[in-house]
């Protein structure tokens, strides 16, 4: 394991991490050295989707993948999600929707939905855009709020 | 952007809020737990050295208790540590800090341990396999034993027209909140402080000095966002790790859980054996006979809550003349058994629904007429001997009854649609107590819970001070404080909250609102009202602002304050049915019916569900939005229970399933659409004649989607969790 330097764009600004060992997963960098707590620990083993941040525009499990990994990606997390438009819709659309209850699995629920409209927007159809969010794992709400947030984020977009 | 459905939703939706595992305090040490090595055994020796030797690290065990609480003594009967004997696998034996937290894991893998290991006992049928044809007498691992009939249940038996024997089997379940357990203690000048995750403040207080020795006044409980709960953290876990942690560490100490361990290490439902017997003569029961044999982990003997609490569940809500139910808690090796959402009472409903239904086909009766017709009405009598107060189950179950009927006629061959119901009581006798402060802007509810997701704090109690004061829901504000400046308040758990916190809330205004009338000189209580932006205290046509009303002594405090307190009163149950142990009187009686339709696979026995459809009595309901969505989660986590939901333990005491790949809670795909319904004119003991919704909406879930399982393929299954394993078995044998 030998510690070096990580260049990552997070949120749209550039931040230069040192001394990063090489197994630490990105979402300990983000959490621990960078602050940004809103991306959620859950399971850490890739099967509750509440550490999903956005890297390079795509939904990613930040607990699986290694920061090194990640060296010179731009990565977007629920902090800096709400500049771009299509998250911005997800976020109002869960808002509006109560498509939360604890909370803890809604940004990676936000992240998650984001990168599915991005890449497919309004043209995505809804059962592949519900069967994507399987992925993401919430024990309070039964999903059925969230699929209602779902639904109209993806009929909201362009 | 649009209006917040819920007062939480944009700080949760920013990434903001701060839950137990974002603690995170300047200069802060890392815990870890040293988990024993076997499940069973004698710890012979523990040497902390290797792990001490490392940088920075500190590292107890039971040994260093005493002198890090200077001599006091806690309660001698739980430990934190145990000073001999190991009684479940991962058992915390020790516990170290360090700087980071790699080092801490390295540390807690350091510390080398002896133990005499012993054999581990794990499986309920394997220790016992006389029960229940022979009494259970053995004080090694009899934690409790409750019993309670009335009459010759034996001679009823004895000359009925058709008796009917079952034996069920249930299945250890897990809360499986997304957030592990997390905490942060820090101990400064005396004062022994904890952020953490819980439903309870003042119950991890309570625990946490009981099993310290530290009294209450030198203890803080400050309650971080919690990130589900699920009755997974209602009493102290990690918080008196952390304390003695700091204490030792000089500093500030994050422990928190990992998400095997919270498998590992976490108190919940346990397995059970449930043996039924009814007998029915002309169509009526005439006499029931319920013997539980539940797993209670290593829960200390006498202090077992689960038995004498999932008993008074067995019986149904039915009306039953002739009766014995007998529990016993066995101790194995595992940890204690805790409460889960409605604890035990899925479980309960799933054999008592699934029983009665077997009795009915077998007197060729329909299932659902003749639940209809033994189920309880406001005024009969509980088997136990309380009077049914106002219940809505009669009115929920012909909701119920019609949608199936519908469905049955549309569904495809293939599917199935069935029907249960679920009886529950809202634990409104743990007391709560809360401050009102008005101010010419706002009215600022102070009280000492954290809102754990239902919503029932951001927004239940808001809404009861919104209806009570005729104050838009905006100008309300729920405040938290910490276990050393809010009121007291017994915790979010039981469906409790808006039902007693929110009755102290009420109380609270209703004082307000009699001393704001007296100001004006008004014959009653004032109403609040909204003119030009301020607060106006109302009444008929007399209208004062509140900046006209204070008193130069409020004015200075900045607001008008008054106190609230709801300590409700439980029924009670005849004691001279009970004949060993503690059975429970229900504070009030609410539940539901819900239709389940599946479509079963025939060649694979996997189950899918097609639709859902709930009829609830929740008394009068609060906040619309939040109840729907209590349902649609309680539903969901039904589910899991009744379809993939179990822990299983091997021989030697390990979880073989300590995980979200083995353990599978229901994904979004899984779930399917839900119908929410509220039969109203039930009024409950809450504010406005609220019932608790907590925990209902979990409970008729197994029952209603093995009913459904059933009329699909005739699979009569009896044993939880449906895993398309056991659903094809019974296929086989038809």
């Amino acid at each position: 394991m030998t510690p070096s330097e990580i260049q990552l764009r997070v949120n749209g600004r550039p931040s230069r991490i040192d001394s990063v060992p090489t197994d630490e997963r990105l979402l300990d960098t983000l959490r621990w050295r960078l602050g940004l707590k809103g991306t959620k620990e859950g399971c850490r083993t890739g099967m509750c989707g509440a550490c999903t941040v956005l890297r390079d525009g795509r939904g990613t499990l930040s607990c699986l993948l290694l920061t090194h990994e990640a060296d010179g990606a731009s990565i977007t997390t629920i902090e800096g999600i709400g500049s771009d438009p299509v998250g911005r819709r997800v976020l109002d659309a869960f808002d509006a929707a109560g498509a939360l209850q604890c909370g803890y699995c809604t940004p990676g629920f936000v992240m998650a939905l984001t990168g599915l409209l991005r890449e497919g927007g309004r043209s995505t159809p809804v059962d592949e855009m519900l069967e994507d969010l399987g992925g993401n794992l919430c024990r309070c709400t039964g999903y059925a709020t969230i699929v209602r947030a779902a639904r109209s984020a993806r009929e909201e977009g362009a | 952007m649009s209006a917040s459905a819920r007062p939480d939703a944009p700080a949760k939706l920013s990434g903001s809020v701060v839950y137990g595992t974002d603690l995170d305090v300047p200069g802060m040490f890392w815990g870890a737990l040293v988990p024993a090595p076997v499940a069973r055994g004698r710890l012979r020796r523990i040497d902390l050295g290797p792990a001490r030797a490392l940088p920075g690290v500190v590292a107890i065990s039971a040994a260093d208790v005493a002198a890090l609480v200077d001599g006091r003594a806690g309660d001698a009967e739980r430990p934190p540590f145990p000073p001999e004997q190991i009684t479940y696998l991962h058992q915390p034996i020790a516990a170290v800090a360090a700087p980071s937290p790699g080092l801490a894991r390295a540390a807690a893998r350091a510390v080398r341990v002896e133990v005499d290991g012993l054999p581990a006992v794990t499986d309920l049928e394997e220790l016992f396999p006389e029960w229940p044809e022979r009494a259970i007498d053995d004080p090694d691992h009899l934690a409790a034993h409750v019993r309670a009939g009335r009459g010759d249940v034996e001679a009823v038996f004895r000359t009925a027209e058709s008796v009917v024997r079952e034996t069920y089997r249930t299945a250890s379940v897990h809360q499986v909140a997304l957030e592990p357990h997390a905490c942060v203690a820090d101990v400064t000048d005396g004062l022994w402080h904890v952020r953490t995750s819980t439903q309870s403040p003042f119950g991890a207080r309570e625990d946490a000095s009981s099993i310290l020795g530290i009294p209450e006044s030198s203890l803080v409980v400050e309650g971080a966002w919690v990130g589900g709960g699920f009755g997974g953290k209602g009493a102290a876990f990690l918080e008196p790790y952390a304390l003695l942690l700091a204490r030792a560490a000089g500093r500030p100490v994050r422990l928190a859980l990992g998400y095997e361990d919270e498998f590992r290490l976490g108190r919940t439902t346990l397995p059970a054996v449930l043996r039924m017997e009814t007998a029915v003569t002309d169509g009526e029961i005439v006499g029931r006979r319920v013997r539980l044999l539940l797993d209670v982990g290593t829960s200390l003997p006498g202090r077992d809550f689960a038995t004498g609490y999932a008993i008074g569940f067995l019986l149904g809500p039915y009306r039953t003349p002739t009766f014995e139910v007998e529990g016993y808690a066995v101790r194995t090796n595992k940890p204690p058994f805790g409460p889960h959402r409605a604890p035990f009472a899925p479980q309960a409903a799933f054999v008592v629904e699934s029983h009665l239904e077997e009795v009915a086909r077998r007197i060729g009766a329909d299932p659902v007429a003749f639940k209809a017709r033994h189920l309880w009405k406001e005024g009969d009598r509980t088997p136990l001997g309380q009077p049914v107060l106002p219940f809505g189950l009669p009115s929920a179950l012909e909701g119920a009854r019609a949608t199936a009927e519908r469905w049955r006629r549309e569904a495809p061959s293939g599917h199935g649609v069935g029907v249960a119901v679920g009886f529950w009581s809202t634990s409104t006798g743990a007391g709560g107590e809360a401050r009102v402060e008005l101010t010419p802007a706002e009215l600022r509810i102070i009280q000492g819970e954290r809102e754990i997701g239902s919503g029932s704090v951001v927004v239940g109690i808001a809404r009861v001070a919104a209806r009570r004061t005729g104050l838009p829901f905006e100008r309300i504000r729920v405040e938290y404080r910490d276990s050393a400046r809010a009121p007291f308040d017994s915790g979010v758990f039981g469906s409790r909250t808006v039902g007693a916190l929110g009755r102290a809330t009420d109380e609270a205004i209703t004082a307000l609102l009699r001393s704001l009338g007296e100001r004006l000189g008004a014959p009653g209580p004032a109403e609040l009202g909204i003119v030009d932006g301020q607060i106006y205290a109302i009444h008929g046509r007399t209208r004062r602002s509140i900046a006209e009303l204070w008193t130069p002594a409020e004015e200075a405090q900045g607001a008008m304050a008054a106190e609230g307190k709801h300590y409700g009163k439980g029924g009670a149950i005849d004691e001279s049915l009970v004949r060993d142990g503690q059975f429970y009187a229900f504070t009030d009686f609410t539940g539901a019916a819900h239709v389940a339709e599946v479509e079963v696979d025939r060649e694979t026995g996997s189950v899918r569900l097609v639709r859902y459809a709930a009829f609830h009595d929740a008394g009068v309901v609060i906040d619309p939005a939040s109840a729907r969505a209590q349902v649609e989660g309680g539903i969901a986590m039904g589910i899991g229970t009744a379809l993939t939901e179990e822990a299983i333990w091997a021989d030697d005491g390990r979880l073989t399933n300590a995980g979200l790949v083995d353990y599978r809670i229901p994904t979004l795909p899984e779930i399917p659409p839900i119908e929410v319904h509220f039969v109203e004119g039930f009024a409950g003991a809450g504010p406005f004649g609220a019932k608790g919704l907590g925990e209902p909406p979990i409970i008729p879930v197994p029952a209603a989607v093995a009913s459904a399982v059933r009329d699909a393929v005739g699979a009569h299954v009896t044993e939880l969790p449906l895993t398309p394993e056991r659903v094809a078995r019974e296929l086989k044998l038809l």
